[in-house]
């Protein structure tokens, strides 16, 4: 058979072939659960693996790898597994065909890890179809980029164009030599936390289907309850203080924690943006418990203002009460969160402490030299400093990601949707954190958004989860990819 | 081609020659008092503002007289303390032999603060204002240009009311020497000569400041002069003319009614102020220059003018297609308004009672936030400064493509440095970083979200009205004493801008830094010994 040589479609078909794997995983629990959606969600798997061996196996690498192609394939797979995502809710009939792109919502919303939903009665969606809800965050989180880096080096292009432009984050540590030994480690810790997580779940009076669901939503600060209450549903301080902290592990970069679990806890001095990260959601917690001291009871206060400042903190998006009964400036407080969203390197969304912390240093540097203007002055993040081509990086970033929040509440206002809830729908899609402010708060769904207006923030959350420059550069890799075909057809022919 | 001659008429040349003889007059005035002791750029600067800000205290009190208004005595007695403390503190200070940037930046954020300081004795004085933190805020309303209020207008004496609208405009006209003396240190946003930002736009018009200051104050002086007369030909009464013409040109937004221009209810006074707000937007040295050789073709020729009416025409067919009906005269012309309104930072009001639609109120917010031309009297981040950022993040994104390119930033035909883009960006962050804390306070003091985010954003580009359950005027009054204070504190620092501000707090506490940093370094050496 002849293939043809497109790295995007090749590494988009293994990412479907993965999906289907989960796919096939979901119609088993929905098997053993006997309430339905077996069916469909195997015909989904069988659709997906189809396709995915099609486009596979059709496909070789490209002979020359550059990172515009690297961005191309990363962002091509993602549009690839949120349409596959999206069969088994059709298919299972929990969301008609004519609402196709209600169904294509909620999978990129999983993907990427957003936890958005348009879903309203929870007691009527099959458990194999939750089970597969969740793993779509799961696998959107660490899985998928460790799967498609682990896959890679069979792909046979340099692995670490991709997982810079994929690991959500400014920075790719490696921890080995080879890209194939980092991945590993990472998925390694990544199952190891999952593990963990819902083994604290479970003996904490958890089912094994919430703790498992709960588990892989929480490592990928994903937010998806198989609970229209969310994790309110449990009403209890154990489970709650079981995800704040699985939530405040897996909001921090992983090659921080690969470093702690073999040199020991002295790694997580070293790194200033822990330091950074921990003050932020401490800060956000007073700051919560101060602004709610008068409305709500003290234990009340001290136990929601906790989740909350860790949950939007991390950009999970679990919810224990309605922050919209709160006072306005908790509520700013919390689109704060969102906004700045986790550490770099974690499977949290947002704009991460990193490039919060760059942007600090540089607006600092600026003023010192306004002060002198002749003075030479580095910017620096701990002991060590910053080249300027990063910084100037991680500042175009923050302000695409700001411009890519006003366009986005602009359309959504423009769309009839109410200032709050658009701006803070726009912050929410794009940190991946899941529920706004206004109408489409914790106790809402999605569903208040018009029709147009998923649609955007359907894109928002895939801008959001892939870090906005490979989604953007996405377009401009793929139109160069059809024109270097269409060169070499003209040259064979 | 060869440029066209000027166009010589004897008005402009008359107030040219008063502008320019009062300028070296008030100069050497201030010279030749300045020889004390102290040697303070802070102290003449201060002493200077109050001398020369007195006289704005004796023709209100003047005006109430003739009035028969009851505010006269108090301005009169304000008026009197202001000049004898400003004597006073002049005499005792002495121009420094040099004066660096961040002393510079020092005096410039004291002579705001001792304006504001003056305004707030004449709000306290004629007790227009019952509480120190209402005077304060109103006090800062009327030097940055914002029209945020407590307090109706219609209650105002007729010398109340002028000091108001004169003090919008000399604070205005303050800008105008701040824009050729202080922000080209800054990289961006004056008229700027030191390898920065020279677009079309904002370039020196003389190598002179002074001849510079004066024919931009010629400029300032005869549009005032026009729109006043404009008004009252629109049928305007003849003082809510001559004071709306100060409010209008200075972007300052005050007016002599509660219900703003709307309270006319005629379409040409309207019309009138729709022209008006848009050229308190437009760059004053490009305007000169158009006017001065006749030649419009400059405007088509200045990328920034063409983004700035850009913006405006983009955003009024957006408010008419998301309105709901076919456009009238009457919606358009209320588009326009509430466009022109936003942009130029000015924040009169309509007197339509049309709906604005959600995109609409988030199109004018964002257009608050960039606000009018570089060197126009607007407040706002500045339409050229957007416009960079925009390039800005262009090139990363190509960069992120071809890594080892390097590509220079254009602006029409001027390259931006590399120096003066961090500047802008910086400045960007910083107002970022200040509005954040803003919205909590104003958030937790009595406004719901929706009212402290876009208060926060009105205040740093001095516009004044915002959205929300308040809107558009009732955001003060929602508030305590804390909302007032760090209202005020906002309004100044979009007005004089954020970096002067942090440089000169920043000048206060590096000793503190010093110390800090030294006993950083040795703490550890009785140790190691």
């Amino acid at each position: 058979m002849r293939r043809v040589a497109v790295t995007p479609v090749r590494v988009s078909g293994a990412a479907l072939l993965a999906i289907a794997a989960a796919m096939l995983l979901s119609a088993v629990v929905a098997v053993i659960d006997g309430g339905g959606a077996a069916s469909g969600l195997l015909v989904a798997s069988l659709i997906t693996t189809s396709v995915g061996a099609g486009l596979f196996y059709g496909s070789k690498v490209s002979p020359t790898a550059d990172s515009a192609l690297a961005f191309a394939s990363v962002a091509w797979s993602w549009v690839a597994v949120s349409v596959a995502g999206a069969l088994p809710f059709l298919l299972t009939g929990v969301i008609p065909w004519v609402r196709f792109d209600d169904a294509l919502f909620e999978s990129v919303s999983g993907f990427t890890c957003t936890g958005s939903t348009i879903l309203s009665d929870f007691s009527s969606v099959p458990q194999g179809l939750l089970f597969f809800r969740s793993m779509t965050q799961w696998l959107g989180g660490m899985g998928l980029i460790v799967l498609a880096v682990a896959v890679l080096p069979a792909l046979g292009i340099g692995g670490l164009e991709l997982i810079a432009s994929e690991s959500p984050g400014p920075t790719a540590d490696r921890l080995s030599l080879k890209v194939r030994d980092t991945a590993r480690r990472l998925w390694l810790l990544y199952g190891a936390a999952t593990v963990l997580i819902a083994g604290c779940l479970l003996a904490a009076g958890m089912s094994i289907f919430d703790a498992a669901t709960h588990a892989f939503t929480t490592v990928a600060t994903g937010g998806y309850s198989t609970y229209g209450d969310s994790i309110a549903h449990f009403d209890s301080i154990l489970v709650e203080a079981i995800l704040i902290l699985g939530m405040l592990y897996c909001g921090a970069n992983f090659s921080t924690h690969w470093h702690a679990a073999t040199e020991g806890v002295g790694a997580y001095r070293r790194v200033s943006e822990i330091r950074w990260y921990l003050w932020i959601i401490f800060s956000a917690f007073a700051l919560l418990v101060w602004v709610n001291a008068g409305e709500l009871q003290w234990t009340e206060n001290l136990r929601d203002s906790l989740f909350y400042a860790v949950s939007l903190g991390t950009s999970t998006g679990f919810g224990t009460s309605d922050y919209m009964a709160w006072m306005p400036a908790a509520q700013v407080m919390l689109l704060v969160l969102m906004l700045i969203g986790g550490m770099s390197g974690s499977t949290a969304g947002g704009m991460k402490v990193l490039r919060l912390q760059v942007v600090f240093r540089y607006a600092f540097r600026e003023l010192l030299r306004a002060r002198h203007p002749k003075a030479v002055i580095p910017i620096r993040m701990g002991r060590s400093t910053i080249e300027e081509q990063i910084a100037a990086k991680a500042v175009g970033f923050v302000l695409l990601y700001l411009g890519l929040i006003v366009v986005g509440g602009i359309i959504l206002a423009g769309l009839g949707v109410d200032p709050v809830t658009a701006f803070s729908g726009s912050v929410s899609a794009l940190g991946n954190a899941g529920p706004a402010l206004g109408e489409a708060g914790p106790t809402n769904n999605f569903l208040v958004f018009p029709r147009a207006g998923r649609a955007v923030l359907m894109s928002l959350m895939a801008f959001g989860r892939l870090e906005v420059f490979p989604a953007m550069l996405m377009l401009v890799a793929s139109l160069r990819g059809v024109s270097q075909i269409r060169r070499h057809r003209e040259q064979l022919s | 081609m060869t440029p066209r001659p000027p166009v010589r008429a004897a008005a402009p040349a008359l107030v040219q020659r008063l502008t320019i003889k009062i300028f070296t007059g008030s100069g050497s005035l201030i010279q030749r008092l300045s020889k004390g002791k102290i040697e303070s750029a802070i102290g003449v600067t201060v002493g200077a503002v109050w001398v020369l800000c007195a006289p704005l205290f004796f023709i209100c009190a003047i005006a109430d007289f003739i009035d028969g208004g009851s505010d006269y005595l108090p301005l009169l007695i304000a008026g009197i303390a202001v000049e004898g403390a400003g004597l006073m503190v002049v005499r005792l200070s002495n121009f420094p032999s040099t004066l660096p940037v961040a002393r510079l930046f020092a005096a410039v954020v004291s002579g705001a603060l001792a304006a504001l300081f003056a305004v707030t004795v004449a709000h306290l004085a004629t007790g227009v204002a019952a509480t120190l933190d209402v005077a304060v805020v109103e006090a800062a309303a009327t030097i940055t240009g914002t029209n945020a209020t407590t307090i109706e207008p219609e209650s105002f004496s007729l010398g109340m009311m002028l000091f108001r609208a004169l003090g919008q405009w000399l604070a205005a006209a303050a800008i105008i020497v701040v824009l050729v003396r202080v922000l080209p240190h800054l990289g961006v946003g004056g008229l700027d000569a030191d390898g920065g930002v020279a677009t079309r736009s904002a370039r020196r018009l003389a190598p002179r400041s002074g001849s510079t200051m004066a024919r931009l104050m010629t400029l300032y002086i005869g549009l005032t002069g026009l729109f006043a007369i404009a008004y009252f030909a629109a049928g305007m009464p003849l003082t809510d003319s001559v004071i709306h013409s100060f409010t209008t040109l200075s972007s300052g937004g005050f007016s002599t009614r509660s219900g703003s221009i709307g309270s006319f209810e005629s379409g040409a006074v309207e019309w009138v102020a729709i022209i008006g707000m848009l050229v308190a937007g437009t760059s004053l040295p490009l305007m000169f220059r158009a006017l001065r050789r006749g030649d419009l073709h400059r405007f088509v020729r200045s990328i920034e003018f063409r983004a700035y009416l850009g913006l405006v025409t983009v955003v009024v067919i957006s408010i008419l297609a998301w309105s709901d009906g076919w456009p009238t005269l009457t919606s358009v012309r209320y588009a326009i308004f509430v466009t022109a309104s936003a942009i130029s930072t000015t924040g009169y009001l309509s007197g339509s009672s049309q709906i604005l639609p959600f995109g609409g109120e988030a199109l004018l917010l964002v257009l608050m936030l960039i606000g009018g031309m570089s060197a126009s009297v607007a407040g706002g981040f500045k339409v050229m400064r957007f416009m960079v950022l925009g390039q800005y993040i262009g090139r990363e994104l190509r960069l992120s493509i071809h890594r080892s390119a390097v590509e220079k930033i254009h602006l029409g035909r001027s390259s931006i440095g590399e120096t003066a883009l961090a500047r802008i960006i910086g400045e960007l962050f910083l107002a970022t970083m200040i509005i954040v804390p803003t919205v909590l306070i104003f958030a937790s003091d009595g406004l719901g979200v929706e009212g402290a985010f876009t208060f926060a954003i009105s205040s740093i580009s001095n516009v004044g009205i915002a959205f929300g359950a308040a809107w558009p005027l009732g955001h003060l009054n929602s508030m305590g004493a804390i909302g007032h204070l760090t209202a005020a504190l906002l309004m100044v620092v979009g007005r004089v801008s954020i970096t002067p501000v942090l440089v000169a707090l920043g000048g206060i506490g590096e000793p503190m830094q010093r110390s800090l940093r030294r006993w950083r370094l040795t703490r550890h050496e009785g140790t190691v010994r």
